[in-house]
């Protein structure tokens, strides 16, 4: 169970989340009206974000050190903030400015950060043959790191799923595996391209135990990261976290989910996990409303911050192009 | 026509316990197979409809696929939402339905839903869950048989059945009740309501121990055993005191302090410390603001002795 201290740091990374992402929803599209140019504003390429998944943001990362490594995906902003990367250097990316954290090159989907040892990409399921080199390489310097690979539901069909898991289980590697289950591959329901209902289940097959937590709830995923950090890093071996989460915008911004219906989207509202947190530490006393309200408006100041720092940096110089690069 | 209820639940058996020691998962294809094998022992004992709760997850749907055809098996008509309110929604419209009996596959919790709205209908429990003190581990077929023969009167629902013990809960202005134990647990927070550490435990209210259980009621059952038909309960503190070793979950073997323990009467009432959440069946269910209070009563629901049953029906020639 989490100290208190531990419950309002959960609820700080989770305000800044949805902040940031809420921000950058704005953002994203000036310029990019009247037809959607993708490539046009300030704001370059696709964007993927993860308002309504803050709790598994929340409830693993805030209990990880800056010298585990993260593996994520092409909707990473979540986990990356909550490890401790640089706001104004994640936002400067995502701008595709010199001062971001791949100097521009790499976009919001392709982050790097050598200090938070986090790397993300657009490929499905990439990043969990990363995440068992990661440990692969702890184990044999002797460290007690772990790896964490952040990964949706849909990857969980790709076969690089189930060779990561069978050779952290294999050779007892410290992986945690989390599976963000939004219930939506872009527009694919998770009953249409998944043969069974639990991917938690899945982990069997592996010899490496999994667990389900059905509800987005941050202190339930918090609970089961605690257990299956202790695992990994006591080197007793991987694990898989599957989590119900919920992915309140659409697939990309721009997606027009003409494949949800209003009743889904009225229910997400209502179920909002970051509300829900929030009236639950009032009720217990953990936050009161002037806290709440601090921890909003400090974050809300931080967002700004990064969003003009992000705007007033300069673009890579057109001779940098061959730089930075690896072929 | 005979007609006989089906709940099985989904996520019966995934939690954290997974985890935080040494659960088994039950895939949702092994629960399909009991499922086919469910359906063989009520067709053989006479039984030809069965209406169950389309679980989302599609497992009875899976276990009809390529049946014989033997019994008739439909849904009942209900919004599916994925919480444990679709069993308890499941069991009273069996109820409304007719059914004369109802085979649950899932574990304490799921059997918690179901009573709260079977009424006087007859449960035929049948362990796929993690904390399985309330449904018997048994095959299927057995099971499907001992449920036909209920459901068809071939053996008599009255020299069969239990009537089980509750907990019964208040706090708060909120009622509640559990099949097995309730916990006053230190946590503030539901969570991922598993408790498997006894250092936030405080204090526990039994209907039934055995010393073989798993789960919370292991605490209970290393002090006495108290039969699910005996019409006492039992009541526990938690604190300074010689310790009894406890199977708390699956591969998780503590020693737990106990502080003090009483045998209850039926219907007495005990105040509970306030602190933390209600836990109902070893899951964390219920903040505690001010006050709590339980009590043991016979009020639950009517479980078949499944062998009881079948010997019984030895003994009849059928």
């Amino acid at each position: 169970m989490p100290t208190e201290e531990a419950l309002r740091e959960m609820h700080h990374q989770m305000v800044r989340i949805r902040l940031f992402e809420e921000t950058l929803k704005s953002v994203y599209m000036e310029g990019k009206a009247p037809a959607f140019d993708i490539a046009a504003g300030p704001v370059p390429g696709e964007m993927h974000l993860a308002a309504g998944q803050e709790p598994v943001a929340a409830g693993v990362c805030t209990q990880l050190r800056p010298s585990d490594a993260i593996t994520a995906t092409h909707r990473p902003h979540h986990v990356a903030l909550a490890h401790g990367m640089d706001m104004k250097r994640l936002a400067a990316e995502i701008f595709g400015k010199d001062t971001g954290l791949g100097h521009g090159k790499g976009g919001h989907m392709h982050l790097f950060d050598m200090e938070t040892h986090f790397g993300c990409s657009g490929i499905i399921a990439e990043g969990m043959p990363t995440a068992v080199g990661h440990a692969l390489a702890f184990k044999k310097q002797g460290r007690d790191d772990i790896a964490v690979s952040f990964f949706g539901e849909g990857a969980a069909n790709q076969g690089a799923f189930h060779e990561s898991l069978n050779l952290a289980g294999l050779w007892d590697l410290g992986v945690v595996f989390v599976c963000e289950d939004n219930a939506w591959a872009i527009s694919v329901p998770k009953d249409k391209a998944t043969a069974i209902a639990n991917n938690s289940d899945r982990a069997a097959a592996y010899g490496i135990p999994g667990a389900l937590i059905p509800d987005n709830d941050p202190v339930a995923i918090y609970e089961a990261a605690t257990e299956a950090i202790a695992r990994a890093r006591s080197g007793r071996g991987p694990s898989l976290i599957e989590i119900k989460t919920d992915r309140l915008f659409g697939h990309f911004e721009g997606d027009p989910q003409v494949y949800r219906t209003p009743e889904e989207m009225e229910t997400l509202e209502k179920r909002d996990a970051l509300k829900k947190f929030e009236k639950h530490l009032a009720e217990t006393g953990v936050l009161t409303a002037d806290s709440a309200k601090a921890v909003w408006d400090t974050a809300q100041a931080e967002v700004d911050e990064a969003i003009e720092f992000a705007r007033e940096s300069p673009s890579p110089k057109p001779e940098s192009a061959l730089e930075h690069v690896f072929a | 026509m005979t007609r006989v209820g089906l709940i099985v639940n989904p996520a019966a058996g995934r939690d954290i316990r997974r985890l935080v020691g040494l659960a088994s998962v039950v895939p949702n294809h092994e629960k399909a197979a009991i499922v086919r094998r469910v359906l063989a022992g009520l067709a053989a004992a006479g039984v030809t409809e069965v209406r169950y709760l389309p679980d989302p997850a599609g497992i009875v749907i899976s276990a009809l696929d390529g049946s014989t055809g033997e019994i008739r098996a439909t849904p009942v008509e209900m919004t599916i939402r994925g919480t444990a309110d679709d069993s308890l929604h499941a069991a009273q419209l069996l109820v409304g339905l007719g059914a004369r009996a109802i085979v649950t596959l899932g574990g304490d919790g799921t059997n918690r839903a179901v009573a709260g709205g079977c009424g006087d209908v007859p449960l035929v429990s049948i362990s796929t869950g993690t904390n399985n003190v309330f449904p018997t581990m048994i095959d299927g077929t057995v099971a499907g048989v001992a449920a036909g023969l209920v459901a068809t009167g071939r053996v008599e629902a009255d020299s069969v059945c239990t009537r089980t013990k509750v907990v019964n809960v208040a706090t708060d202005g909120l009622r509640d009740f559990a099949l097995v134990d309730a916990a006053v647990c230190t946590d503030r927070f539901v969570g991922a309501r598993a408790i498997w550490d006894p250092s936030r435990i405080r204090a526990l209210v039994f209907a039934r121990t055995d010393p073989w259980a798993v789960g919370l009621s292991s605490i209970g059952g290393q002090l006495l055993s108290l039969g699910a038909d005996e019409p006492a309960g039992l009541y526990v503190e938690i604190g300074s005191g010689p310790c009894v070793r406890a199977v708390l979950a699956p591969g998780v073997v503590v020693d737990v302090p106990i502080h003090g323990h009483r045998v209850l009467e039926l219907d007495e009432v005990v105040e509970l410390p306030t602190a933390g959440t209600l836990a109902l069946d070893g899951e964390r269910e219920v903040p505690i603001k001010h006050s709590a209070r339980a009590w043991v009563a016979a009020t639950g629901p009517r479980v078949v002795d499944i062998r009881a049953t079948l010997a019984l029906a030895r003994r009849n020639g059928d």
